[in-house]
């Protein structure tokens, strides 16, 4: 039984008569304790999706879904009250800019201790205690004294190691964490990956890795979604879809880093842009892109199957099957 | 060090900019060596990348080389011209040959302006071209940049981040730079968009043979894209030479660690870990010689 189950989710935006659909029928499921990377472009719907999940989509947003399990509840007849109490406990999230997220007018052990007198009822000694704990769990130096500090009194990598320690400030059993690093330099990004990688380890966690760096999902995760306007193109273990990759998006996406171009003059890049609000295609979301597009791709929308949603997937040398 | 011929673009020599920052009322004042002491030289139809971590002082580094600010101590020529004792007309004759491609396309063009009237700016105030001069090199530059012709009636909320990086480049190419300085120009992109406008920037330097100075912290784009390297910490260059050179065999253990921790997709790619344990020392707490060593000595983490 998965942690977390999700069916045909598809979040919508705009008018009901010229709706935009941001996530288009995405099917996820994650285990306890494992480790996914999901990775797309801007607007491919990743982060749309965990808002989702977190019950934070607004109207005129509309979230519907076969299925929205997590941990036995069913997600989408919950009361909003019901949901108060997984939502921050056993979900928590990480968001990519640490700053801007943290609460400016409050010291970040104020900010610490919100969710752990809520959802662990911790009060007096015991809060300051568990808050202190928390904070050297996620290796602040000197973290007595940083209770007190303000979020624009740390660093980046040291806000988001804040970030970190209230998310997991109540045990979660599902930990998302939407581009923690990007907003980091390299040498921090190597310590928060670390950080996040051995808490997961300790505590069992289930995490989602959202990102667009394919390299940081190679060197965690197990498994990989990629995700392309809405959609999952692509969902495989690690090392074979770094390997041969089956959907010509993946390839494309692989074949565009600098890494995989070594002593080449000019990178191959995957021409235009991803499909807006006005210029969704008929067929294969991918079809105005793709250079194996056929007709067929132009005429239908292909189904995931096997980890692969393509009408010709590709095979072991690269070139589309014949299917 | 940097020896001056008749083909280098750029040469710095012990270039330097401190900052006075306040400690307070009463206090006086502290000094923040933002840079402290760099040397390099920058030919024609190549690109020099420099690269550390937030605070090693690139974007100083930038903004002297553009000369936005005055330096405060050393030499700064751009094709012979001592830009860094200048007076102030010659220096604005000087600025016009470069020019800056910023990181956040969303930040760096005008929403109110389109995109005719942003590119016409740099005509308007370097050059005395008549307007339909003026809107022919504007036509010109937008196809050069992959972007169609009715494009420069629209306002920059209308594309997305790719093509407005495009027109950020159009900016600075249109008076024809002989030095461009991209400061981040591809980390806010997405990995496909990323490799379009690194291409852009190719096709550019082989086209007017332009010197870039390409700062970024990605060492898989530079790689990519440089020439020669410079790897920069708390103001100062802790390596510079030969790009393959750097790669093939870092000397520095600054070097060493970057590229340790930048993460690779193949697993023959990534070099045995050595982390940095500490950040970037504080500017106040800054020790004079060989800064990196209070990183390096730090002892290894338990795993």
């Amino acid at each position: 039984m998965s942690l977390l189950q999700i069916k045909n989710l598809r979040v919508t935006f705009g008018t009901r008569e010229n709706p935009f659909p941001a996530v288009d029928g995405l099917d996820f499921q994650i285990d306890r304790g494992e480790l996914v990377g999901i990775v797309g472009e801007s607007g491919s719907g990743k982060s749309v999706t965990m808002m989702a999940l977190m019950g934070l989509i607004d109207a005129p947003g509309r979230v519907t879904a076969d299925m929205l399990q997590f941990d036995g509840n069913n997600l989408l007849t919950l009361s909003e009250r019901q949901r108060r109490r997984i939502v921050g406990k056993d979900i928590a999230m990480i968001f990519q800019d640490a700053l801007s997220s943290l609460n400016p007018a409050y010291t970040v052990g104020y900010q610490i201790k919100e969710a752990l007198k809520v959802h662990m009822g911790l009060r007096g000694d015991a809060l300051q205690q568990r808050t202190l704990q928390l904070l050297e769990l996620v290796e602040i130096p000197d973290a007595k004294n940083r209770m007190n500090a303000y979020p624009h009194q740390l660093s980046g990598g040291m806000n988001q190691r804040v970030m970190i320690a209230m998310a997991i400030s109540c045990d979660p059993k599902l930990l998302i964490a939407d581009e923690p690093t990007t907003a980091l330099d390299v040498t921090i990004q190597a310590q928060i990956m670390d950080l996040l990688l051995r808490l997961q380890k300790e505590k069992d966690m289930a995490l989602i890795m959202i990102t667009h760096d394919l390299a940081v999902v190679a060197e965690m995760a197990k498994r990989l979604c990629v995700m392309y306007a809405g959609q999952v193109v692509e969902e495989r273990p690690v090392p074979d879809i770094f390997n041969s990759p089956r959907h010509p998006y993946t390839q494309a996406l692989l074949a565009a880093i600098p890494e995989h171009n070594k002593g080449a003059q000019r990178l191959s890049a995957l021409p235009g842009i991803v499909p807006g609000q006005y210029d969704r295609p008929r067929g294969c979301l991918l079809s105005p892109r793709c250079s194996y597009t056929q007709d067929k791709c132009r005429a239908e929308r292909p189904a995931l199957l096997d980890g692969v949603r393509c009408i010709t997937p590709l095979n072991a040398q690269g070139v589309p099957s014949h299917g | 060090m940097a020896e001056q011929t008749s083909s280098e673009l750029l040469v710095a020599q012990d270039l330097t900019r401190h900052y006075q920052v306040s400690r307070g009322f009463l206090k006086g004042h502290a000094t923040v060596k933002a840079l402290n002491g760099v040397s390099f030289a920058l030919q024609g139809r190549r690109t020099l990348a420099v690269v550390g971590e937030s605070g090693c002082g690139k974007s100083t580094l930038a903004r002297q080389l553009t000369m936005i600010e005055p330096a405060t101590s050393g030499h700064l020529s751009i094709e012979g011209v001592d830009v860094a004792s200048a007076d102030r007309a010659t220096i604005k004759a000087m600025r016009s040959k470069v020019q800056m491609v910023f990181q956040n396309p969303f930040a760096s063009l005008n929403p109110r302006k389109k995109i005719q009237d942003t590119l016409d700016e740099p005509l308007l105030m370097n050059s005395d071209l008549a307007k339909a001069e003026r809107l022919d090199k504007i036509r010109a530059i937008i196809s050069k940049v992959g972007l169609r012709p009715e494009h420069i009636h629209r306002y920059p909320h209308m594309f997305s981040g790719g093509q407005r990086q495009r027109i950020a480049i159009a900016r600075a190419m249109i008076l024809n730079p002989k030095i461009v300085v991209a400061d981040e120009p591809v980390s806010a992109l997405d990995v496909s968009i990323q490799a379009q406008i690194l291409n852009l920037f190719m096709d550019l330097q082989e086209d007017f043979g332009t010197g870039y100075v390409f700062i970024s912290h990605n060492l898989s784009v530079v790689e990519h894209v440089a020439n020669d390297l410079m790897v920069m910490y708390l103001g100062a260059a802790v390596e510079y030479g030969d790009k393959a050179r750097i790669f093939a065999q870092p000397l520095h253990p600054y070097t060493r660690t970057l590229m340790s921790e930048t993460p690779a997709i193949r697993a023959e790619d990534r070099a045995s870990r050595s982390r940095c344990r500490a950040n970037c020392p504080a500017r106040s707490t800054r020790r004079p010689a060989a800064p990196f060593i209070s990183a390096a000595r730090l002892p290894p983490r338990a795993a």
